[in-house]
């Protein structure tokens, strides 16, 4: 303490405490000593930088109303058609992992060795980059690096985006958060229609009862399957639709066309079931609909 | 009144100094907006401030309805997004908020790079940076699993696989995070207390270094 | 930025009022802006916070539990689900009520948590008439007045007749005594 070195000069504390009685020279010197155009941090600089600020939280609480946060249906772990997909900030690692030469046999080189000399070389970066010189022009190979590692993020980042995009299409998939708000958007709308018609509340399609339930065409379904996700009583499983009351959502074509090509992860049955086999089918489940009173 | 009872304080604590130093420090120049224009590039650090202080908020109040546990952790998000006044609100700020912060510290951390502010004598505080960085993404990998929807389930299948691929510890690893052979309940429960307990903890210390560093060293000065 | 344009005009004139210099114009202007920035997130977080303050009441409706033929001057005991939503989670607990018909007749039902420490009461265990509780011996006479131990009389459920059935509603306190 500079205060050691002025023996002659008593210190007062306050109480039987170790805080110095106030000492004036303690209190740091006001900003309006420093030469230049320098200012005070509060509250000259921070009122600046806090308009930025002000106008990231505006944009910021209208991104966050127009765009509600995504949720799609509960996990279910015996669901094979979902294709995952990581947060964006993620994605060029995840796309990285699917090239040559870091997957497979060397997967350790793609998910330790790339990944794990690129971030130790940003953690250690000030240790590498030693040189006196800040400018970033004149320091060439290290920007040139880092320039090249953002290009190949954003590169790769696209890459995988592209590729899911692609798949979604391949497969008929809408995302199952878009998938969700579709149909709480279609219910508002029914129950609003059913509150003008002063009709009851929608039913749970799982609540209705089966229409001509000794039909052959139950005997066909469960043998090609459908039973097992759409459970043994049509009323559906997790994401998996109730079959009961379908009659009322799709028309008997439109039945066909999911059969025989399938929707939303569900699999094509071309093949499975005969033409014949599937219009059966389709008949059958065009009469499920809700009982008129 | 209120000059009494900072007097009485002061007097006792003498925390005139601590507020002065963090008040009234000189900000140069060079990277105040207000005389270049392109010095908006150092708000990035104020700005990722800014949101981790909104989600730490968020996070919060979203703990007050939200429960870690498979069979009811997707019915409570659910619940607290349509069902709660505002939930869609704080649910979307939390959910934005932290591709946000992943961008604006992505921002940040160019400008230190771009302007070789890490040099010497600021190689710690640059490291302690980077510490920062793989905390944020830590949190973004374990809040993803906690609404237990499909998307979540899936992603951290894949993420769980990564880390298998390790040699030798591998396994282990999995396990570890996994809390068993699946990914289910026990995961659940520890992502919940890595994302609201153990990262938090650790960003607060980090973040607290930073900010100590910044004002020993001052801003870095001009190009 | 704009604020230090005006600052600057106003450097040039000649000062007239004294009242607020530039360093206290600006802590103000600052001060506004923290506000925004603090309430603009914070108060959507208090509003979903409170939610369950400003959510009306549901209405706890009555349930049927027997006929009222078989409730007699003797009490007995019933169980009687109702539908409980709480919040995310909804549930069908299954509840207890002693059930019996005072002096004038008039069916009233007790709910069978000691008023003590929250045991459950029993009717008649000691062949003295009362309900007792085993934790610690508290008594209730029959219509649930409180005769040891317990400090208040035993709370009671809101009863509805309807076509000849007991249906039972929210628990209130005692009325009996």
């Amino acid at each position: 303490m500079a205060l050691g070195h002025h023996n002659d000069e008593k210190i007062v504390y306050v109480g039987d405490s170790r805080v110095p009685k106030r000492n004036l020279e303690n209190v740091p010197p006001d900003y309006s000593a420093f030469p230049g155009r320098s200012e005070a941090f509060i509250p000259n600089f921070l009122l600046k930088e806090w308009m930025v600020g002000c106008v990231a939280l505006v944009g910021f609480l209208v991104l966050t109303i127009a765009h509600p946060a995504p949720l799609g249906y509960q996990a279910d772990p015996t669901n094979a058609a979902f294709i995952p997909m990581p947060d964006w900030y993620f994605l060029f690692m995840y796309q990285l992992l699917k090239y040559p030469y870091v997957s497979g046999d060397y997967v350790v080189l793609g998910t330790l060795g790339i990944p794990g000399v690129a971030f130790t070389a940003l953690l250690i970066a000030p240790f590498l980059d030693t040189g006196k010189e800040r400018r970033f022009y004149r320091r060439p190979i290290a920007s040139a690096l880092m320039l090249l590692s953002i290009i190949a993020c954003i590169y790769l980042t696209k890459i995988s985006w592209d590729h899911y995009q692609h798949q979604l299409e391949l497969t008929g998939t809408t995302p199952e958060h878009i998938l969700r708000e579709e149909k709480a958007r279609e219910a508002a709308e029914k129950a609003a229609q059913a509150g003008q018609n002063g009709g009851s509340a929608p039913v749970d399609p799982a609540d209705l009862p089966l229409v001509q339930a000794d039909d052959p065409a139950m005997s066909l379904m469960e043998g090609a399957g459908c039973l097992q996700c759409h459970a043994a009583d049509l009323k559906g499983q997790g994401s998996v639709p109730a079959l009961r009351g379908t009659g009322d959502l799709h028309s008997k074509e439109e039945l066909v066309d999911i059969i025989t090509n399938g929707q939303n992860g569900m699999p094509a049955f071309e093949g499975n079931l005969s033409t014949e086999e599937i219009d059966q089918i389709a008949t059958w489940l065009a009469l499920q609909k809700a009982p008129t009173e | 009144m209120f000059k009494g009872i900072y007097n009485w304080i002061d007097e006792r604590l003498d925390i005139t100094p601590m507020w002065r130093d963090v008040a009234d420090h000189e900000v140069p120049e060079h990277v105040n907006p207000a005389h270049h224009f392109s010095a908006f590039v150092y708000c990035f650090g104020g700005l990722t401030f800014f949101i981790t202080v909104i989600q730490i908020l968020s996070g919060m109040f979203l703990t007050m309805y939200y429960v870690p546990d498979i069979i009811n952790a997707y019915a409570s998000v659910d619940y607290l997004q349509h069902k709660v006044a505002f939930g869609a609100i704080v649910r979307g700020m939390h959910h934005w908020g932290a591709s946000l912060v992943i961008v604006m510290m992505f921002l940040h951390t160019l400008r230190v790079f771009f302007t070789g502010s890490y040099k010497a004598p600021r190689e710690m505080n640059w490291v302690v940076g980077m510490l920062i960085f793989f905390v944020m993404l830590g949190l973004g990998l374990t809040g993803y699993l906690l609404p237990w929807d499909n998307k979540a389930y899936f992603a951290t299948k894949v993420t769980l696989s990564i880390a298998e691929s390790v040699p030798y510890l591998g396994p282990y690893i999995k396990t570890l995070i996994n809390g068993g052979d699946i990914v289910g309940a026990q995961t659940l429960t520890r992502f919940f207390a890595i994302h609201v307990f153990f990262l938090p903890g650790a960003l607060l210390a980090l973040l607290g270094a930073h900010f100590f560093m910044i004002r020993r060293q001052g801003i870095s000065g001009p190009l | 930025m704009s604020n230090q344009n005006n600052s600057n005009e106003a450097a040039h004139q000649p000062v007239k009022r004294k009242e607020m210099s530039r360093r206290q114009f600006l802590a103000y202007t600052l001060g506004g802006a923290s506000a925004f920035m603090a309430m603009g997130p914070v108060l959507p977080m208090i509003r979903f916070a409170v939610d369950p303050l400003l959510t009306k009441e549901s209405q706890t409706s009555f349930v049927k539990v027997v006929e009222e033929s078989q409730v007699t001057a003797e009490p007995q005991e019933f169980d009687f689900q109702i539908h409980q939503v709480d919040g995310w989670y909804e549930s069908d607990p299954k509840l207890t009520a002693w059930i019996s018909r005072d002096e004038q007749g008039n069916v009233f039902a007790l709910s069978p948590v000691c008023k003590h420490l929250g045991c459950t009461i029993n009717w008649n265990t000691q062949n003295d008439n009362e309900y007792h509780c085993p934790c610690h011996d508290a008594k209730y006479t029959k219509e649930g007045k409180n005769l040891a131990v317990a400090p208040n009389p035993l709370d009671e459920y809101e009863v509805e007749i309807r076509d000849g059935f007991v249906y039972l509603g929210p628990v209130v306190p005692n009325q009996h005594v």
